[in-house]
């Protein structure tokens, strides 16, 4: 078998039917889509094939050979990040980090299909993707700024302090 | 305070939106053995028979690890608070929640691994199984736990944690209304994304490298030395990217099996829980009934509380005692009753063992208090914020235990919160600080109680 994986051709040993998320992790070392439930039902193992959004823990090696697979290792790099991965920095869209890869792919396949800002339409999109630490309004707002062509600068601080404490307590 | 406020980058915001977030799971050590775990099948059983000798020849399989391969099987989670030990890291002579480890196995795949645990013989004998707090507290009860069915060892040996501040029977008899409520939320799994995973290498000098998804890195160290019987210089934890924990990692729930798996096959162990695992044998939030009457005036004021906890602990003590000693300081909320009456139990079922979860203790009287002040507000036709005004923590009012409050926030809070809704206040509430008690908000019941601001605690 063989498989592109983030635009590089690769031999592929697994067994057939072994997941291409094991094919992933265990053969080619690529770690970012995680194992959260190994049953397609928490989003966080989500790769691209050939551009759709595929929960890669349901989805045997032999049923995509020869198809292209990106990672979000393939999306960018700490130097060039991909729109959507700047608004996840931007927008604080994680914060244990370990269900992000699959909302990026997910984002990133919205956006590219000509997805607008409407929290509607996101939401809809990120269906079945779970996050136990955002509450997700922050993961939606990225999404929506990476979809309007936002510009971020993720090099300083951002803005000044701008809460009232309530109480006063605070100084 | 130059970050109070401001928008700061996250540290590691760059390495997840780039998958270079090394969790423990993608940790790459070359010939690493998976490891399984046998569980209880039942609720509650007395273990009559267990024979590992069909899985530990088995063909791949590097190790078996039961009870008897523990060196110390007994460590309390909180002993440093003097809480005694209560549960083996492996099941010996009962096994008393479903999901209970009895044995692990370490082996060349996850598929042998597998293979090793069906290949242990294991025979029980059920007991009757205890899963609702109130029920388990009934006189009559099955016992399901060494100590009875209630934890025994609080200070000065009580059976509970108890607060008495005021006269509570001035309180019930000079009330106007007494207004109850019964109040039991429910457990609650924190559900990770990532589930509980351990690696252990066992290194050449003897050492042993822990990479795992503890909350607590220093903690679980302790407890895997306690189990191990070893110095702390032989352990190198790696953690600090934790894929969610909420509370439910802080119990060591994998290391120290683990690393003895890793010590015994003398190869590196991968240990990563099923989903499955995950929602039915990690330790949740507890399941707590909590029963509370509340002397009251007709204009408003409570004068007094009487509340009973029962705090579902499951089938062991972790840190349940902490639990519910935290929950008994906050059992009058944000808000100032000077005359108490409160009783909490740590009270074991054969449920999983329970622990913290956001908020340990606190999040449960938090939805007790604001339940039961909208009930009061609701018996006395009162408007629902003014109840909650009129008795708000003010400077310089005290605690349950006697801390005097020196930065309350409630009266701002709950302003905030009427403005923000549209709720109209009345001018008297409208204006209302937080400043120490005078004139009108400082009735002859409450005179007692009030502290001095100055000495704080």
């Amino acid at each position: 078998m063989k498989l592109t994986v983030n635009g590089i051709e690769q031999e592929i040993e697994s067994a057939p039917l072994t997941s291409l998320l094991d094919v992933l992790r265990e053969e080619l070392g690529i770690t970012s889509p995680k194992a959260g439930c190994e049953q397609g039902g928490c989003g966080t193992c989500t790769v691209l094939v050939d551009g759709e959004p595929r929960r890669s823990c349901l989805v045997p090696a032999a049923a995509v050979d020869g198809h292209e697979i990106v990672t979000v290792e393939g999306l960018g790099t700490p130097d060039h990040l991909a729109p959507v991965q700047q608004a996840f920095v931007h927008h604080y869209g994680m914060q244990c980090g370990f269900c992000t890869p699959g909302f990026l792919l997910a984002a990133h396949a919205y956006i590219e299909g000509g997805g607008t800002d409407d929290p509607k339409a996101i939401s809809h999109a990120l269906a079945g993707h779970f996050c136990r630490c955002t509450g997700y309004v922050k993961i939606v707002n990225a999404v929506a700024a990476a979809a309007r062509g936002d510009g971020f600068d993720l090099t300083t601080t951002v803005g000044t302090p701008t809460t009232t404490f309530a109480t006063g307590g605070v100084e | 305070m130059k970050a109070v406020g401001a928008r700061l980058p996250r540290y590691d915001g760059i390495a997840h939106v780039t998958g270079r977030s090394t969790f423990v799971d993608d940790v790459r050590i070359p010939g690493t053995l998976w490891a399984k775990a046998l569980r209880s099948p039942v609720h509650h059983a007395d273990i009559t028979r267990l024979d590992t000798s069909r899985a530990e020849t088995m063909s791949g399989v590097h190790a078996v690890v039961t009870w008897q391969d523990v060196p110390l099987l007994m460590y309390g989670h909180l002993s440093a608070l003097g809480i005694p030990e209560d549960e083996p890291l492996l099941a010996k002579d009962d096994v008393r929640y479903k999901g209970q480890p009895i044995a692990v196995v370490a082996a060349q795949d996850e598929e042998t691994a597998l293979a090793a645990v069906g290949a242990i013989e294991v025979e029980y004998a059920e007991k009757p199984a205890l899963f609702d707090v109130r029920l388990a507290a009934d006189p009559d009860a099955p016992i399901v736990h060494q100590w009875g069915n209630w934890y025994t060892h609080f200070e000065a040996e009580m059976d509970h944690r108890q607060i008495r501040k005021g006269d509570i029977d001035w309180a019930f008899d000079n009330a106007d209304v007494i207004v109850q409520g019964v109040y039991r939320p429910a457990a609650i799994e924190h559900c990770p994304v990532e589930t509980q995973v351990c690696q252990v290498v066992p290194e050449a000098d003897g050492r042993l490298t822990i990479y795992t998804c503890t909350q607590a890195l220093y903690f679980s160290m302790g407890v895997v030395a306690a189990h191990l019987q070893v110095p702390l210089n032989k352990l190198k934890l790696v953690g600090g990217t934790v894929g969610g924990g909420f509370g439910g990692k802080v119990d060591t729930a994998s290391e120290t099996m683990t690393a003895l798996l890793a010590m015994k096959a003398g190869r590196p162990v991968k240990w990563r829980w099923t989903r499955e695992e995950e929602l039915l044998c990690s330790s949740t939030r507890a399941p707590w009934h909590m029963e509370l009457a509340d002397a009251v005036t007709n204009d408003g004021w409570i004068l007094g509380r009487k509340m009973l906890t029962l705090h579902d602990s499951g089938a062991y003590a972790r840190f349940s005692p902490y639990g519910v000693t935290k929950h008994s300081f906050h059992h009058t909320g944000a808000y100032t009753i000077p005359n108490l009456h409160f009783d909490g139990y740590v009270v074991f079922t054969n449920r999983v063992p329970t622990t913290a979860m956001r908020g340990f203790g606190v999040t449960s009287i938090s939805f007790a208090v604001e339940t039961h002040m909208s009930r009061v507000a609701d018996v006395l036709a009162m408007d629902p914020l003014e109840i909650r005004l009129k008795n708000a923590n003010r400077i310089g009012d005290t605690s349950p235990n006697g801390v005097v409050y020196t930065d309350p926030s409630t009266v701002p809070t709950i302003q905030a919160i009427a403005e923000a809704t549209g709720h109209e206040l009345s001018a008297d509430y409208r204006t209302m600080t937080r400043d120490p008690r005078g004139g009108e908000w400082l009735p002859e019941h409450l005179v007692a109680q009030v502290g001095n601001p100055e000495e704080g605690h």
